[in-house]
Parts: C-alpha cells; sequence; structure tokens
C-alpha cells in the first residue's frame, strides 16, 4: 500500500510531506456515480453531498491505503475526522490543523508545528525519516507537476480542450503517483499542443466556487458552449497557479506556499480571493464568470452574493448557480446558462 | 387512546421564575437601548461579536459589544425573522444558509427596530470559529458591507483523541492571538492591556458562571425548580455581560426564587404534573417557543440544555497573567457546543444519570450543520448504553419554514409515548 490518502475541503494537505515519507499522496474525491447510503448510516442528507461521497469512498476504499490524514478546512473536515475515527478502518489517521487567517505570524508558527507532529507520527508509523533533503525533493517534483499544469492550462484557451479532459487531467494530478504523473503531463502536453484551435461557438469563461470534483458539471457547461480557460479551484489552477519557493527551510517554504496561493472561501480575510479572480480576468481576454456552490457548501454560498456584485460592478458578465451533487448532466442549469448568454450578447 | 395523547387535554403552565418576568425584561430593554445610543455615538468603541467569543476582552478595553445573534432571537420570538431571511433569500442568499445570518441581513436592510432584531453599525467586528464557519462568513460579509475592520480568531479543532500536549500547542495558537487581538484593539481604542481592570472583570465573569452553575445543580432536583423556558432568556447575561455586576445580582435573585420553589416542594411544574424530564440539544426554534409548552403539556419538561449550559463553563481565576490567559483560551477551544463525538457521548451519558432523563430531543438544526454532524452516532448510542429514546427532529432555529405543526404533534407524540412505554 503506497498511497496515503487525504480528505481535504481546499489545497490545505502538504502533499510533499507525504511524498516525502515515501507515499503517493491520494485525495479523497468520491463518486458520484456511488450512492452515499453507507455514509448516510451516519449523516442526516443536508451535511454536504461531496463529503458523504468521500466518506463513503473510505468506507468502500480504506483497506487500499496506508493511513488517511484530513487537513482542516471547512467546518464538515473537522466533524467528519471524528465520524471516521469511529467507522473508517485505517491503519492511521490523523487530523491536521490548517490555520485559517495565514497572514497573521502567529498562523505560520502554529502551522509549522502542525506539520511537524504530521511529520513525526509518519515516522513513528511506518518507520521512515522525513528529513529536510527528502522535503526539498518533494517539492522540487511538485513545482514540476505545477510549472507542466500551468502550460496545459494555458492552452485552454488557445486549443479545443474539453471541461472534461481539463478537469480529469487536474483530478489525475491530486491521486496518480508523480512518476506517472509527470509522464503523463508531458504526453499531454504533445497532445493538446496539436490540437485544433480554439472552437468558434464556444464562449471562454472562468469558473469558481465550490470545488468540482467530477467530470459531469464540467460536461453540464460544454453543453452550454461554455469553455472554462481560467479557474480558481482546488482541482485546478488553486493547486498550480503557484509554486513552491526555495527557501533553506522546506516547512516555510510550504507555509509561504500555501498562503500564496488562490484564497479559498474557507479563509480570512476573504478579499484575496477576489482580488485573484480580477487579475485572472484583467490577464485575459475573459468577460464571463460562471460561479457555483455545491448544494449545502455554505462557504462559497456566502460569498457569491458579494463576489457577483464585485465582478458586475467591474463591467463582467457573471451569474451564480447551485448545483447538486449528481452525475448526469443538469439540463435547467444548461437552459439557465444558455438564456445568461444571449441576453448577455443581445445586451 | 394512549396515555400520552390523553394528556394533550390538559393544559399545564410551566412557571417561570418570577425574577425573570420581574427584572429579565428591564435588563435586555436597558442593553438594547443603549446599544441603540452607543452605536450612534462616533466616538463610542462598539463592536459585534458572536458566541464563542471572550466578550471580557470588549469590557477590558471599553468597547461596547453588540451581538447579532441576540437580536436574530429577538426577531424570531417577536415572529418577524422570516420576512427578514426572505429579504436575504432576495439578495442571493441560499435558502441552506444559517437563518440568524439572514435574519441580521434583513434587520439591517430592512432597517426594522430593535424589537424586531435591529442592530446598529458597529466600529468593528470580532468573532472564533470555534462553533461554527458561519460566524466568519458572515462577519466577514458585514464587514465588507460595514467597510469597517473584522478581527477572526482561529481557534484550533480539539478532534477525538487530542491529547495534553497538542492541547498546549493549540493553547499557545490561541494566546498568541490574544496578543494580536490587544495590538488590534489597542489600535482602535487607544488603550493599554489593564491586567488589574482585566482580572476584576474576569472575576465578576467568574461569579457569573459559578453562578449559573449553581442554578444548574438545582436543576437535578425532581421537580426541577428550572425549565428551558427560564433558561433560554436567562443566559443573556452570560452571553453579552459578563463581567459586569447587573448579572449576578440578576442570577442572585433567580437563586433566591428557586431556593423557595424548592423550600415549597414544587418546581416549574409541580411534582404530580412532572413525568418526563429532557435534554433539549441545540438552539430552540425562537418563532415557536409554544413547543415546550406543548411539550409540557405531556408533563414532559426540559431540565438540561448543553446550549445554555455551555455559556457558563467553571472558570479558574487569580492565576498569573500567562496562565490566565491559557485558562480563557482553554476555555475557548474546549466547549460543550465543540465536543468532538466521542466525548460528546460521554459528556450526554453523563448528564443523562445526574439530571434522570427520560428521553432527549436532538434540533437537527437545518441551520447549524456543524453541531448536527455526529448527531446519528450520539443518538444510536445513548440508546444503546442508556435505553431512553432519542428524537432527532429535524427543524431550524429562526426560518418558520422548516417547523409544520401538525407533523411535530405526531412526532411529539410519538416520543413522548416511546417515554412512557419506556417508564413502564
Amino acid at each position: 500500500m503506497d498511497k496515503l490518502a487525504y480528505f481535504d475541503s481546499s489545497h490545505d494537505f502538504p502533499e510533499e510531506i507525504a511524498m516525502a515519507a515515501g507515499f503517493t499522496p491520494y485525495k479523497i474525491l468520491g463518486d458520484v456515480k456511488t450512492p452515499n447510503d453507507p455514509a448516510d448510516q451516519y449523516l442526516q442528507n443536508f451535511i454536504c453531498p461531496a463529503a458523504r461521497s468521500f466518506m463513503t469512498d473510505a468506507l468502500a476504499h480504506s483497506g487500499e491505503w496506508a493511513g488517511i490524514v484530513l487537513a482542516h478546512g471547512c467546518d464538515t473536515t473537522h466533524r467528519f475526522y471524528d465520524i471516521w475515527k469511529l467507522h473508517v478502518k485505517t491503519p492511521f489517521l490523523h487530523f491536521l490543523n490548517v490555520p485559517m487567517n495565514y497572514e497573521r505570524k502567529s498562523a505560520a508558527k502554529f502551522f509549522k508545528t502542525e506539520m511537524k507532529l504530521l511529520i513525526t507520527r509518519l515516522e513513528a508509523k511506518f518507520g521512515v525519516k522525513i528529513t529536510d533533503a527528502k522535503l526539498k525533493d518533494a517539492i522540487k517534483t511538485s513545482n514540476e507537476i505545477k510549472g507542466k499544469l500551468q502550460k496545459l492550462a494555458a492552452m485552454r484557451g488557445e486549443k479545443d480542450i474539453t471541461n472534461r479532459e481539463y478537469l480529469e487531467l487536474c483530478v489525475k494530478s491530486v491521486q496518480l503517483p508523480k512518476a506517472d504523473l509527470l509522464a503523463l503531463l508531458d504526453k499531454k502536453l504533445k497532445e493538446w499542443a496539436a490540437r485544433p484551435a480554439f472552437p468558434d461557438g464556444k464562449k471562454k469563461i472562468l469558473l469558481t466556487g465550490s470545488d468540482v470534483t467530477y467530470p459531469e458539471w464540467m460536461d453540464t457547461l460544454e453543453e452550454a458552449n461554455l469553455r472554462v480557460v481560467r479557474d480558481d479551484l482546488s482541482i485546478g489552477e488553486r493547486c498550480f497557479a503557484t509554486l513552491i519557493p526555495d527557501k533553506a527551510d522546506p516547512l516555510d517554504a510550504i507555509i509561504e506556499y500555501k498562503a500564496a496561493m488562490p484564497r479559498p472561501a474557507t479563509k480570512n480575510p476573504p478579499d484575496p480571493r477576489l482580488d485573484f479572480l480580477l487579475k485572472e480576468l484583467k490577464d485575459s481576454d475573459i468577460t464571463t464568470v460562471v460561479s457555483q456552490n455545491l448544494k449545502f457548501c455554505e462557504p462559497y454560498a456566502f460569498d457569491s452574493v458579494y463576489t457577483m456584485k464585485a465582478l458586475k460592478a467591474k463591467g463582467y458578465k457573471a451569474i451564480h448557480l447551485e448545483r447538486e451533487f449528481s452525475p448526469t448532466i443538469d439540463r435547467q442549469a444548461v437552459n439557465r446558462l444558455e438564456a445568461f448568454m444571449e441576453i448577455g450578447e443581445k445586451a | 387512546m394512549s396515555e400520552a395523547t390523553q394528556d394533550t387535554k390538559k393544559l399545564l403552565r410551566v412557571e417561570r421564575l418570577p425574577a425573570i418576568n420581574s427584572q429579565l425584561g428591564k435588563i435586555i430593554k436597558n442593553y438594547l437601548m443603549k446599544s441603540k445610543f452607543m452605536s450612534s455615538l462616533p466616538w463610542k468603541k462598539t463592536a459585534w461579536v458572536t458566541a464563542g467569543f471572550p466578550v471580557e476582552l470588549c469590557y477590558l478595553f471599553d468597547i461596547f459589544p453588540m451581538h447579532p445573534e441576540n437580536a436574530a432571537c429577538v426577531a424570531g420570538t417577536a415572529k418577524v425573522s422570516l420576512k427578514l431571511i426572505e429579504y436575504a433569500e432576495s439578495l442571493g442568499f441560499s435558502r441552506d444558509l444559517c437563518s440568524y445570518f439572514k435574519t441580521n441581513i434583513g434587520a439591517v436592510g430592512k432597517k426594522v427596530g430593535i424589537a424586531q432584531g435591529a442592530i446598529g453599525k458597529p466600529k468593528f467586528l470580532a468573532s472564533t470559529n470555534t462553533i461554527c464557519d458561519t460566524h466568519v462568513k458572515w462577519f466577514q460579509t458585514q464587514a465588507r458591507e460595514f467597510k469597517v475592520p473584522y478581527f477572526c480568531f482561529d481557534i484550533p479543532v480539539a478532534v477525538a483523541g487530542t491529547d495534553d500536549a497538542r492541547m498546549e500547542e493549540y493553547i499557545d495558537y490561541v494566546v498568541d492571538q490574544f496578543n494580536e487581538f490587544i495590538e488590534f484593539a489597542g489600535k482602535i481604542t487607544g488603550k493599554k492591556f489593564d491586567e488589574n481592570k482585566f482580572n476584576t472583570i474576569l472575576q465578576k465573569s467568574a461569579k457569573l458562571s459559578d453562578l449559573w452553575q449553581e442554578i444548574y445543580e438545582y436543576r437535578k432536583l425532581l421537580p426541577t425548580p428550572v425549565s428551558f423556558q427560564d433558561t433560554m432568556a436567562a443566559i443573556f447575561p452570560l452571553v453579552i455581560l459578563p463581567g459586569l455586576d447587573i448579572g449576578i445580582s440578576f442570577y442572585e435573585a433567580l437563586l433566591k426564587d428557586i431556593k423557595e420553589r424548592v423550600a415549597k416542594n414544587t418546581g416549574s411544574l409541580t411534582k404530580e404534573q412532572e413525568k418526563y424530564r429532557v435534554l433539549f440539544e441545540g438552539i430552540p426554534m425562537w418563532y415557536k417557543i409554544k413547543f415546550f409548552h406543548e411539550l409540557a403539556n405531556y408533563g414532559a419538561i426540559i431540565t438540561y440544555e448543553p446550549y445554555t449550559f455551555s455559556f457558563g463553563p467553571k472558570k479558574k481565576i487569580g492565576l498569573p497573567i500567562d496562565k490566565q490567559l491559557r485558562e480563557l483560551a482553554r476555555l475557548i477551544i474546549d466547549t460543550p457546543y465543540n465536543y468532538a463525538v466521542e466525548k460528546r457521548i460521554k459528556y450526554f451519558e453523563k448528564v443523562i444519570d445526574d439530571y434522570k432523563l427520560d428521553g432527549i430531543i436532538l434540533h437537527s438544526n437545518l441551520s447549524c450543520r456543524p453541531s448536527c454532524t455526529g448527531m446519528v452516532d450520539l443518538k444510536n448510542a445513548i440508546q444503546k448504553d442508556k435505553g431512553i429514546p432519542v428524537w432527532l427532529m429535524d427543524c431550524d432555529m429562526d426560518d418558520p419554514r422548516a417547523y409544520a405543526d401538525e407533523p411535530m404533534k405526531n412526532r411529539m407524540e410519538s416520543f413522548i409515548e416511546l417515554m412512557a412505554s419506556n417508564k413502564k
């Protein structure tokens, strides 16, 4: 078993620690096509459906993983830890507290202590030594992956690359062994470079909001002739928009990286999230934003009103949708998106 | 016809403690008037705070604290929360978001009066995330609206199995943030940390908590001299006035009333009327306080609420300042409202024994997902270990659309029948 699985409501888990311990970090993403009945033995149906799917996944597959780390993001992460501790069988279960306010001095100190504790526990459990040199190697590999993903993501605006293809690649980037991933990314770089130009009839958009963990929702956007060419999602640009800096202490480098990456709605203050979106839009030729939140995903539902207002005030076309956790194309969403685009074009 | 149904014909009256009626209304009214006045003074420093925030820090810096959650309760009991919630939804806020938050958005947007949940614009906002992320998202939203600063305490989560060493590490982090808050508040108010003043405030706050604990001790008696109808209102001083004298004198008056009841061998219901002693977990449905009177009509009285108990933990005082701050940090991290499931089960099972409970109502509150996550395990464990009925009750604290009279009545009858059958 070489996978160290993690449940992360954003991009809070430092994959490099798992890599330095000799594991493949494996992000638990559930399966939208599998009913949540196993998890629903323990949870009400108004709790985040994606998180319930992650639990269903863990109940079925934890035996294939060396252990599981839950990283603190939204409330669901820590509440689920307690439930997983009771019901998910695993030889190693760890909760990593992650700070909410990266700007504060206290946060960096705290996060470093938490990462050191994770390292100590991994070393004790698996008899490995996680040295600075191994962490630096892992950071180097992560940066190599990020660099390639940046190039691939940039092709979305130039070439004919479907929303599904992009998301499926991003999913692989948080689940595959890193050597296999690097080989795949090289292959995709060649393959995507040879693709036809960005198709006529498709509209370029920026996608923001809750993390999209399954390709069917990306198909919904495709059906509405919308192509995601920029985003700030955790299964997306949040993971690779910035590189991990080179610092003497690799944990300091990870802290600086986490503070600088595109901000999820689970952190404070919220303004850097909007600032990143506005910068993405300014740096590109995109004029349309699709924002969405998964049903019961509160952080993004809270932010949506202000975000929409701010984007519209800057002259961008923006729409916010709430989506179900469903493996089928959402026809109502397609209709709304088509109408939104038609109205925008007429205006 | 079952015993439970027969009892509905009797209209039992839950007697509130006299001091609630004679004193609390005035305390709340004076506070709300003062709140309105303070927020109108340009030079007066005011702050919005939430449950889980150490209000004592406000009094230390002469900051007047205002509590939007409390204002949302006011709107709920005044039965105006729905129109405020609908206003918030008309702005784009999801039906699934916290009804307190939406009530507050509506109260600010529609400029209602203080008796309908109004609350003045603050000079800044401050909260922790110890109870929920909602506090953070709510205050981020309103800080943006008001264009004022927001200070967010990031409280680490003590998940199941957190050991002492890790808890100390968490306390270090919170104490570091106290120092950051002291710097933040100092800049806003121009005042410095005054250790003597802080100790005096903490002494009064601890006294208030001690009195609350004493009140809770009396709730162990049969019949209970204190019901939820008392505590849901009487927590007000613990929420917003810890560190001041007014709450202390009010709680002393409550205790005097309680002792008189006990001396007469009666309670909120009489000894004959009190048939079922029930724990209610979560925030009540403020728009439907009648629910608890309907329960009482079956002889069921709420004798313990983790929600109200949480506001008055035992506080150690008289410690050197560094240790005192650590103690305060510990209390914020380790509150019954955010206990991990395993600890929550142990806590509930002890309360069941101590308070001689016959049943549990877990409010599966659509507005409070964090507190609801784990309730299924809690329910199963209590039923297995203690053999008493547990009602997992789907509803909402401030949004009356979640409450339907007849289905609720049916479930209530079933719950009462289960308790009745269990007692045979």
